[in-house]
């Protein structure tokens, strides 16, 4: 499988598997766009966090008495 | 137009009679008639709706009935709030296949219900995903102070409205920088108001977790009316807190007195050019600040914020990807897609990254009460510029604008961006910031600064005015 540290094979592969079909004319800009992401996401990645730090978004299930 | 005249000056001038609403509405709409060509602000205009709701509130008034605190004053919102029998287009073409809105958006009906008058909607960059409006569909907003070059975006058609006198007023959305970049760059007031403030029902969002929509003005007294206005739970929004309203217009002049206020260094002192820095050290002189402070990880902040932005948006949209990439704005469609392909994991640690940066902020805020920082690394460049050189690198021109407001909107803070007063050629804005909930402070700060002359919306030359 390829790996998202080599956008350019990983980005045609990963599209076929969630039916997204990149037009040729759009695959060398997709797989730029992504080595950016990549390159954005590696700082991200590296920094270490404790297991309990969790995300801070909070899910209240809604009862329905808001409409 | 409205000749520059500010919200507080036409409410009042409407409640008192001197100018009627249906002569304030006339001018605003044709000063759009004779100046939108070269500005490209308006992607729609709402005459019909404006002179009725303008009809209304003389009516009102004659009656002996309150007008609303903003009655009579024209506004006009980014394209992505609904509006009640037009197509919510999110600077898309494709979403002009949807059908019209059945009711305004929250905010909308909010400025409504105090008077305001809608004149129509604004030009953005494709569903919010940019910081130029550079929209291949709807054309480029340009700058009201320099034709040839770009508004800032994405809220990029609220802010040259504002900063062109079409209108005192106008609503945009920021996720990472879309209300106080185009602000910065065309000299208005722009605020981000805290994440969960402000109602965003009704609204096409982009990233869920990071928006929040807020008010542009040309003074402070004009934005913290509308922003007062604009306050309220909703049980629409999932994301809205249920805070009641907390006014700050009350409190808009109590001064600097017992406000810490510190210079954001380290991450915001460098990655731009001089001016910017020299505009936020002026301002700090101004105000007597000297103290400073750094913001851990901020760069780490913005990536993170990048990585959250770039799931969400292309998952808002994925049905659209996979059936019809081919009808997104060539500016926006290789970044979506790529943001489809992004692996969980990263989105996942994004997320909890921000849950430890924002306890590090909050831990910074026990120490100050509000930051300064730059708004943009540079002025507005001219539209059509696809990179910039800055020390030695090679940046994307629109991309790079958000490096300074990307990791504070990351951690839910509330920023205004204010512009000096005197800044050179082109329209410099400062950051505001303050903890959660504390739009109040960042507000009497921008107030103080308005107050000694630092901080002020610079006229631009209306050019394009075919009257003048």
């Amino acid at each position: 499988m390829a790996e998202p540290s080599d956008p350019a094979k990983y980005v045609p592969l990963a599209a076929a598997a969630i039916g997204l079909l990149l037009a040729p004319e759009d695959l060398g800009g997709v797989i730029s766009a992504f080595s950016v992401l990549a390159r954005v996401a590696q700082p991200v990645m590296d920094f270490q966090l404790a297991e309990d730090v969790v995300a801070a978004s909070i899910f209240t299930p809604d009862d329905g008495s808001t409409g | 137009m409205t000749d520059g005249v500010g919200v507080r000056a036409l409410a009042a001038a409407v409640r008192t009679g001197q100018r009627s609403a249906t002569e304030v509405t006339r001018a605003a709409l044709a000063a759009v008639a004779a100046g939108n060509v070269a500005i490209n602000a308006f992607t729609a205009v709402t005459q019909e709706r404006a002179l009725a709701a303008a009809a209304a509130v003389d009516a009102a008034r004659a009656a002996g009935r309150d007008p609303g605190p903003l009655g009579g004053v024209p506004f006009g919102v980014k394209n992505l709030y609904d509006v009640a029998g037009l197509a919510t287009i999110a600077g898309s073409r494709i979403d002009r296949d949807r059908p019209p809105a059945r009711r305004d958006a929250a905010l909308v009906r909010r400025l409504t219900d105090a008077g305001a008058v809608l004149l129509g909607t604004l030009n953005m960059d494709e569903y919010a995903y940019g910081f130029s409006t550079e929209n291949t569909h709807y054309g480029a907003t340009r700058n009201p102070h320099d034709l040839t070059r770009v508004a800032g975006g994405s809220s990029g058609g609220s802010a040259a409205a504002v900063a062109a006198s079409f209108v005192p007023l106008a609503l945009g959305s920021d996720t990472n920088g879309s209300i106080r970049v185009p602000a910065a760059l065309t000299g208005v007031f722009g605020l981000r108001p805290t994440y969960g403030r402000l109602s965003r029902a009704g609204m096409r969002l982009f990233a869920a977790s990071i928006d929040a929509g807020g008010p542009f003005a040309r003074s402070v007294d004009d934005l913290a009316i509308a922003y007062d206005a604009l306050q309220g739970p909703d049980s629409d929004d999932p994301g809205c807190a249920t805070r009641s309203p907390e006014p700050a217009l009350p409190e808009l002049r109590h001064g600097l007195s017992g406000i810490r206020v510190a210079i954001a260094g380290g991450y915001f002192a460098s990655q731009g050019v001089p001016e910017v820095f020299t505009a936020v050290e002026r301002a700090a002189a101004s105000l007597g600040v000297t103290q400073r402070v750094d913001l851990p990880a901020a760069g780490v902040a913005r990536a993170a914020a990048m990585i959250v932005t770039s799931v969400e948006g292309a998952e808002l949209h994925l049905a659209d990807l996979i059936a019809r990439a081919a009808e997104f704005d060539p500016m926006t469609r290789a970044r979506f897609l790529a943001g489809a392909l992004v692996p969980g994991a990263w989105y996942a640690h994004a997320q909890r990254f921000r849950r430890w940066f924002c306890r590090e902020i909050i831990a910074v805020f026990r120490t100050v009460d509000v930051i300064l920082a730059p708004v943009t690394p540079y002025p507005a460049f001219p539209i059509g510029q696809a990179w910039i050189e800055l020390g030695g690198q090679k940046l994307p021109a629109a991309g790079h604008l958000g490096v300074f407001t990307q990791p504070l909107s990351f951690a839910g803070l509330p920023a205004l961006s204010a512009p000096l007063a005197e800044p050179g050629p082109l329209p410099l804005g400062v950051q505001i910031v303050a903890a959660p909930w504390r739009e109040d402070l960042v507000l009497r700060v921008a107030a103080a600064g308005e107050e000694i002359g630092i901080l002020a919306s610079p006229s631009p030359a209306r050019r394009w005015d075919t009257r003048e």
